[in-house]
């Protein structure tokens, strides 16, 4: 790993701070962090090495892994922090900002789906399950992943064959062309 | 007929635990000699000494013994107690059935029968004690402190504040020392100079102070209150009292590009100099080894521009006896250097840090230099090679320190402080550059230190990477820096400007050799040995002599300025006293059977056998024999040891009384 000013994403760490409104620097990797997390073991970067990556500017190393999708937001890390490090809020704000970053991350599952997700209540106004679940397995590559849950979520009815339109298009439209507005003039991620 | 008294201790439960206390007393009881015997809870507290206080003048004893814990516990605290009696204090023995009986022994009845041999050997000894007088010796109420550091000046102004005269003596042709080289402390980031230059200004100015600069200790005699030191006083070549210090001699001297020590050689001065603008005294110096005159009989120059006539190139060394009551040592450390080592030296250089070729690799005094606005730069922050500005400073601690198989295992203690600090000032500085700073451990145990550690890292944007380095070499322009961070598990490569490394804190140089002629113990490293680690931590073994600073070990300003004044407050204290009371627990020959051999000279510690002529009554020589100074013996025994026609005895450990504690077994 190559440490020059160059190297070190200090940019990325300001945004990182701003948008979880607690201080990286601040942490002497003491590990009580990773020592309480419960998904620590999934983790290539359990949560200390997390923070110590973006301390020397190395989101990219973060970004790459999968850390950040397994935290489950429990806050144990932040509950118990000497340094007041509101790491689960870094964790937030590593995965808002994973949105734009390139890097591997924006192949991975959880980037799909909300993608997904998103398109689908652009285009319908609201959430079109079957829909969801059949550009997710394909797009992933997964063909039959859940599959045999479909006719079980069909009987009780949780699962639509058609969708149904939000009768107010233009508005939500509307909604979306402002965030992307908003975007594209800095004001939101 | 004795009529010995002897008290067992319970020691709470320590003793009795495990040794029939009431047995030993009842057994004891029954030895020839033994005219009382019982056994307390405490001895050591009020009702158990007013029992032995009681029991001496009931029972008309005539010698006590007390068996509790050891004699290095208690011994004073019993014999202060039998003194109060009305019995000397010395007809006081202690058994010691703690340490030696009740807390190795498990079995209670062996226990208990060892516990009896032992208070039995000691009545059997102390019936052969004899009154022995206090020894009472004159203090000379003046104090030496040699080296003029922040120590040294410390602890000269608080003894000569209290009224009495001090003699400072410092190697250097100025009083400052280390402190002086810095820019600025930790961890309040004050100027070095501004809060030193005062107290180095007091010094000079105190009436109660005699300086000497450009001076070496070159021999020390005598004991404690009655040391005669004689200080070797350098040629300086400029007449101190005529010199006015107006720096025309310095600004003439063709001879300008010698390496400023000061400046850890990166500036250079002339060969007459004074150190640095702010010395005390202002007088300068020549240096005869770089000084043209000197070299070649030719020049001359600044005797003839000097006006009042000061330069006087036939000054020879002069030799000062100073008689002295105390002795204050604070000579301070010096920085290990990583170049490579002459060869049989215990202490390796870094071949994998380039042992200093790279000019760019510079250590942490160095570096002070250059942040320091007196210094060789004017306070701006350059490479030594270039001279240009470096934008990514590399600092590494633990160079040397906390090395084993480079020789030193110790702690440098100061090193964690001084680069935060670095960091700091190399962030005010140069405001687009980058401090890195590969540690091991933080070590910042002291009031704000920590906070100040962390706010080199949290506002002065200091990056630290826990791990070290394994490699530094020049490419190009740069030093590749191949380290590791341990908290993410890779190595790490940064291509340097500058690279500043912690060195270890060494001693002096020479230490060894003066300690010596002080007759002072020293650890492997030459670091000074105090006398306990824990309860006598300014004074030596020998007595009269105190040690301050970095001496003694790796210390900060504040802990240096603290030992200083707890050293001078030592030397008060025995000022205090007109004459000094010594336990006589000392060494006497018997000069009938001395034959002069000296070899109780060689083994004494203490340089307490003197040489003593015995005449006849015509005044001829008959022979020389040993005479042990009372004033100076520790009382160790190690000449009673050595002696081989058994002449000297130690009082209260003489022969006579352990072959009759063998005997009573």
């Amino acid at each position: 790993m190559l440490l020059s000013t160059e190297t070190m994403d200090v940019d990325f760490v300001r945004k990182v701070e701003a948008l979880s409104g607690t201080s990286v620097r601040r942490c002497f990797q003491c590990g009580k962090c990773s020592a309480g997390c419960p998904m620590a073991t999934f983790m290539e970067h359990p949560p200390n090495r997390v923070v110590r990556l973006l301390q020397l500017g190395q989101w990219q190393r973060i970004l790459a892994g999968r850390s950040i999708w397994y935290c489950a937001s429990c806050e144990t890390c932040s509950t118990r922090c000497p340094n007041k490090v509101h790491l689960a809020s870094i964790m937030d704000a590593l995965r808002k900002l994973s949105w734009d970053a390139e890097g591997p991350s924006k192949e991975s599952y959880v980037q799909l789906a909300n993608r997904l997700f998103l398109q689908n209540i652009r285009t319908y106004g609201r959430q079109y399950e079957m829909r969801l679940a059949a550009v997710f397995n394909v797009k992933s590559g997964q063909f039959l992943k859940d599959l045999m849950l479909g006719p079980k979520l069909i009987s009780k009815g949780k699962l639509k064959m058609f969708h149904q339109k939000n009768k107010n298009m233009i508005e939500i439209e509307k909604i979306f062309g402002r965030i992307e507005e908003m975007r594209k003039n800095g004001e939101a991620l | 007929m004795s009529r010995i008294g002897v008290f067992i201790c319970h020691c709470g439960e320590n003793i009795s635990r495990t040794v029939d206390v009431e047995r030993v007393a009842a057994q004891v009881g029954t030895l020839p000699g033994v005219a009382f015997s019982t056994d307390y809870k405490y001895m050591c507290s009020d009702p158990g000494q007013g029992l032995l206080k009681k029991a001496i003048q009931e029972q008309r004893l005539s010698h006590v013994v007390v068996a509790a814990c050891s004699p290095r516990m208690h011994e004073k605290t019993f014999r202060k107690a039998v003194e109060s009696a009305g019995l000397n204090p010395f007809l006081c023995e202690m058994a010691n059935i703690r340490e030696h009986c009740s807390w190795v022994h498990e079995d209670r009845e062996e226990a208990t029968q060892k516990a009896i041999e032992i208070v039995g050997m000691m009545v059997e000894r102390v019936k052969k004690n004899r009154v022995l007088p206090t020894i009472t010796v004159p203090v000379t109420k003046r104090s030496l402190v040699i080296g003029g550091g922040i120590a040294g000046i410390q602890a000269a102004l608080d003894i000569a504040d209290c009224g009495h005269e001090v003699v400072l003596v410092e190697r250097e042709p100025s009083i400052g020392g280390h402190m002086a080289q810095l820019s600025e402390t930790f961890p309040t980031l004050d100027c070095s100079q501004c809060i030193m230059t005062p107290k180095m200004v007091d010094v000079a100015n105190h009436p109660k102070i005699k300086l000497y600069t450009y001076a070496e200790i070159e021999h020390v005699e005598g004991y404690i209150g009655n040391f005669q030191v004689t200080v070797r006083k350098k040629a300086r070549s400029v007449d101190e009292d005529k010199c006015t210090g107006c720096g025309v001699c310095m600004t003439k001297c063709p001879q300008k590009k010698i390496p400023n020590t000061f400046d850890r050689n990166l500036g250079m001065r002339p060969a007459i100099y004074v150190p640095f603008p702010q010395a005390v005294p202002n007088t300068p110096v020549i240096d005869r080894e770089n000084c043209t005159k000197f070299k070649t009989g030719k020049c001359g120059v600044c005797q003839k521009v000097c006006g009042p006539g000061a330069v006087d190139y036939e000054q020879e060394d002069q030799l000062i006896v100073e008689p002295v009551g105390a002795i204050v040592v604070a000579t301070g450390f010096d920085l290990y250097s990583i170049e490579e080592k002459p060869k049989g030296s215990p202490i390796k250089g870094y071949g994998e840090f380039g042992h200093g070729k790279i000019p760019d690799v510079i250590d942490g005094m160095t570096f002070e230099r250059l942040a320091s606005a007196s210094g060789p730069t004017g306070g701006k922050i350059l490479r030594p090679s270039d001279g240009r500005e470096p934008k990514q400073i590399v600092f590494i601690q633990c160079v040397g320190s906390r090395a084993r198989e480079k020789g030193i295992s110790y702690c440098s203690k100061i090193c964690c402080m001084y680069t935060a600090k670095h960091t700091m000032l190399y962030h005010h500085k140069v405001h687009d550059g980058q401090a890195y700073v590969f540690f091991m451990d933080a070590r910042t145990p002291g009031k704000s230190y920590d906070e100040f550690w962390r706010r080199s890292i949290e506002e002065e944007e200091a990056v630290y990477i826990r791990g070290m380095v394994s490699r530094l070499y020049q490419k190009g322009d740069k030093i590749v820096v191949m380290g590791s961070d341990i908290a993410v598990g890779v190595q790490v490569e940064i291509e340097a400007d500058m690279v500043v490394l912690a060195t270890a804190v060494q001693p002096q140089k020479g230490a060894d050799t003066l300690a010596q002629k002080l007759g002072i113990s020293y650890d492997k490293y030459h670091f000074y040995s105090e006398a306990h680690a824990k309860l006598r931590p300014v004074e030596c073994a020998t007595a009269g002599i105190y040690l301050a600073g970095a001496c003694q070990g790796p210390k900060d300003i504040p802990d240096t300025v603290s030992q200083a004044s707890a050293a001078a407050a030592k030397v008060m204290t025995l000022f205090a006293k007109d004459k000094l009371e010594r336990e006589p627990i000392v060494a006497k020959v018997r000069e009938a059977g001395c034959v002069g051999c000296f070899y109780c000279r060689k083994v004494c510690p203490y340089g307490a056998v003197e040489e003593k002529e015995i005449r006849d009554r015509q005044g001829n020589l008959i022979k020389v024999v040993a005479y042990v100074n009372p004033g100076v013996c520790g009382g160790c025994g190690t000449c009673q040891a050595t002696c081989p026609s058994k002449s000297v005895e130690l009082d209260g450990y003489t022969d006579e009384q352990i072959v009759a504690m063998i005997e009573s077994l």
